[in-house]
């Protein structure tokens, strides 16, 4: 990584600091940071694990590693957090109280903060009190339940982190929004975020809909709305097209796959002896709703999300890949950095910041009060053959770079804030 | 922008559900949201729901906080110069739900941001592709990896693509606002409910690129059982990350010593002795209610969970104590319970009046009168 990190986007001159595990909040600084804010990311040295690299959500973010249960850990925290615009943590409301570093102590040394706080439940509350991961978000929100078919279990939404990273999205725009709020009244705030409120906000529409008379409940890939509503098999391994269509384009639809009347079993057969991006092509010409389900290649390689200029590319060790970045599209505003170990920042983040002096911060390493972790060799994942045994993965692809010609072959139009 | 202290404008033209959640998060954080209604009203105000019945759900939800008017082209671009933003659906299907006029993106002037929502963006090669949330979820990558792992990808609830672009919306436009204080420049935003769904997988693209490895749905289900059902519902079961978690403590909890074996310790021995492990892991669970699991797992700090449905959230005592769930109108004025703001704030902008506009065009005369001809 490059010693300084290149800035100029919306949020450029606004400082985050940011007191974070796991995915949730990450996940929402990691969105301040491709806005242009400065993160600084603190952890406790002696928890760190391999979380640097450039597929992680430590990248651009300056790394501070701070033992806040060592003597004087609490007041340097504090002392940093009265030089920041935000300051941000997600950990349980008994350990911040514990270390001290709750709202209105961080308040007391900064008297317009933006103060957000991500956990499980929430601050307050009978259930506050309880920790909870996002798998466990998404069961007790309600989310599990309507994913499966009628007669299966409850399922959940991917195998990824998605109440974390939904959570995380919130929390970005809590932010900005406070950010708006300060700007216009000089007023700061304590932003009070939880993995089950925003997942419970994601069935907004569904609450209201049963309010009104509906019986939400696993209908596997129906829809009521739509005569034909459903995830169809296509040819080759793993692959399958989603498809929507009104009553009026059943005829349309099936003539499109060389049918001569709709009927569901022929269209299914017809997909099956097809490839999915065939059948998806032919189905939108006819005007009909349908999409290959996509998977990882099929994301990375999509001409619509090149073209819009979606992805941000990274360099490492001389490479460079793809990553998303912003949710609403147009890539980054900063150039991506890998993330690198806790603690490279120190020195420069406490003699900036903190105005510390080159033995003060000597003497905090020597009390272990803060402490730089080389980066942590990643546990061995299983060989790819076990993985694909207990269907872990669907395939490996031996040369997973087919995404540099689409790159190369694409138009640039860019989406998002322009 | 907005003088000091005043409540920015957001003035929301779309129908449907993403673009019109962005301008009920603006009014969630007390922004001044006018929704621009057709002269029959928004058809989602009848629009029913994905089981069937629940007519004007959504549109309750995405617009609970807006004040509504109805008004001919030239008014609305009246409007729309005394507003910070304008949000719609700008597809050519959005226009056209709308009922506005083809070019009306271009002969919109906020002060500040034209923000779009739409299934798939304005520009690219497929932005004339006709959409659905069932595409957009399975366009966003996020489908693929839904369901179990032998079967077809399954879909996700209701909205997902809607409610992930509505967010993204909402902080395009503050991003777009912050800009504009910036260089005084009108800077438009074009969200794609593709792009703000597919972050969410941004793991499995860098699994992908990195490593070549095309994740599948719900791998690790089988190596875990994340969910069992107990006596009257099912409970979210994995103490931590499913692949990681050690089978010792589920034993005693569950009374089943034999799952401490050796054998089940691992995510990969797990699948190696898969029915056996089923066999011992599922029935004892028979033996209590979801509550009582989940309480006994809570004194052996395990961090269980009970799989809720929606009709345990209106009584769920958490989000009562928390206010949470907040009463409005709906169309047909029947009082329905909904998520308020997504967090809660102490400090900065109280929580607005949710209130609904139960019929088109109810606020056109005040709104007219405060924003075109103030005092």
């Amino acid at each position: 990584m490059s010693e300084e990190v290149a800035m100029s986007g919306p949020l450029d001159g606004i400082r985050v600091l940011a007191m974070e595990q796991a995915v949730a909040l990450p996940a929402a600084t990691r969105q301040l940071a491709d806005l242009g804010a400065e993160v600084i990311r603190v952890q406790a040295p002696q928890r760190a694990r391999g979380e640097d690299g450039p597929n992680s959500l430590t990248r651009n973010k300056r790394m501070v590693g701070i033992d806040l249960g060592a003597d004087g850990g609490a007041e340097l925290f504090l002392r940093l957090a009265a030089e920041v615009d935000v300051v941000c943590h997600n950990f349980t409301p008994r350990v911040v109280q514990k270390f001290g570093i709750d709202y209105e102590s961080v308040r007391a040394v900064n008297p317009t903060v933006i103060y957000a706080s991500v956990t499980g439940f929430g601050m307050t509350g009978p259930w506050g009190p309880r920790p909870l991961f996002g798998p466990g978000a998404e069961a007790v929100s309600g989310i599990n339940s309507l994913i499966g078919p009628a007669d299966g279990w409850p399922g959940r939404p991917g195998t990824i982190v998605y109440a974390d990273s939904v959570c995380g999205s919130n929390v970005a725009f809590a932010v900005l929004a406070a950010l708006d709020h300060r700007d216009r009244t000089g007023e700061g705030q304590h932003i009070d975020a939880t993995l089950y409120e925003t997942s419970v906000a994601e069935l907004g529409p569904a609450l209201a809909e049963r309010a009104l008379g509906a019986t939400p409940d696993r209908i596997g890939n129906d829809d009521q709305r739509y005569a034909l509503h459903d995830v169809f098999t296509a040819r080759g391994l793993d692959r399958h097209v989603a498809v929507s269509a009104e009553a009026d384009q059943l005829a349309g639809a099936a003539s499109a796959l060389g049918l001569k009347g709709f009927s569901r079993d022929g269209f299914a057969a017809a997909i099956a002896a097809l490839d999915a991006a065939d059948v998806a092509a032919r189905l939108q010409d006819a005007g009909v709703a349908a999409s290959v389900v996509n998977d990882a290649r099929d994301v990375v390689t999509d001409p619509q999300l090149w073209a819009r200029g979606y992805f941000a590319e990274l360099e490492d060790d001389g490479d460079s890949a793809p990553h998303v970045a912003i949710p609403w599209g147009g890539g980054s505003f900063v150039t991506l950095e890998s993330g690198r170990p806790v603690g490279s920042d120190n020195t420069r983040v406490l003699r900036e910041l903190a105005k510390l002096t080159g033995d003060e911060i000597a003497s905090l390493e020597e009390r272990g009060v803060i402490a730089s972790v080389r980066g942590t060799p990643r546990v061995a994942a299983a060989s790819n053959e076990k993985r694909l045994e207990r269907g872990e993965l669907s395939r490996v692809d031996a040369n997973p770079s087919e995404w540099r010609a689409v790159r190369d072959a694409t138009t640039r139009t860019p989406g998002g804030v322009q | 922008m907005t003088a000091n202290g005043a409540r920015p404008r957001a003035l929301d033209v779309s129908t449907g559900v993403g673009a019109a959640y962005a301008a009920r998060l603006l009014a969630d954080v007390g922004w001044d949201v006018v929704k621009v209604e057709p002269a029959g009203g928004d058809p989602w105000r009848h629009r029913e729901s994905r089981w069937g019945g629940g007519a004007g759900g959504a549109f309750t939800f995405a617009n609970a906080g807006k004040r509504s008017v109805t008004v001919p082209t030239e008014r609305l671009v009246s409007l729309a110069a005394a507003a910070d933003v304008v949000i719609g659906d700008f597809s050519e299907t959005g226009i056209r739900d709308a009922a506005l006029p083809e070019t009306i993106r271009s002969e919109l002037r906020p002060r500040a941001s034209v923000v779009s929502v739409t299934p798939v963006g304005l520009t690219g090669p497929r932005t004339g592709w006709a959409s659905s949330e069932l595409v957009v979820q399975a366009a966003s990558g996020l489908m693929f990896l839904t369901g179990e792992w032998d079967q077809p990808p399954m879909q996700l609830p209701p909205y997902q693509g809607e409610l992930n672009g509505g967010i993204a919306g909402a902080t395009a436009t503050l991003a777009a606002v912050r800009m504009h204080h910036a260089d005084g420049e009108q800077h438009d935003a074009d969200v794609s409910m593709v792009e703000a769904l597919a972050v969410h997988g941004y793991g499995q693209i860098s699994s992908y690129v990195y490593r070549g490895e095309v994740p599948r749905r719900e791998q690790r289900i089988k190596a875990g059982l994340r969910m069992v059902p107990a006596q009257d519902r099912f409970v979210y079961c994995a103490p931590g990350a499913v692949s990681s978690m050690r089978m010792d403590g589920i034993a005693e909890l569950i009374g089943e010593p034999r799952l401490a074996d050796q054998r089940f310790q691992t995510a990969e021995g797990r699948m190696n002795h898969y029915d056996e492990f089923v066999e011992l892991f599922v029935p004892p669970f028979q033996q209590r209610t979801a509550q009582e699991w989940f309480e006994a797992a809570e004194q052996m700090h395990m961090t269980f969970a009970l799989v809720q449905a929606l009709d345990d959230l209106f009584v769920c005592p958490h989000l009562e104590a928390r206010g949470f769930l907040r009463t409005v109108e709906a169309p047909d004025g029947t009082a329905v319970q909904i998520p308020g703001r997504p967090f809660r704030l102490e400090g900065g902008p109280p929580e607005a009046e949710l209130g609904l506009p139960r019929t088109p065009g109810m606020h056109t005369n005040a709104v007219i009168a405060e924003w075109l001809n103030p005092a």
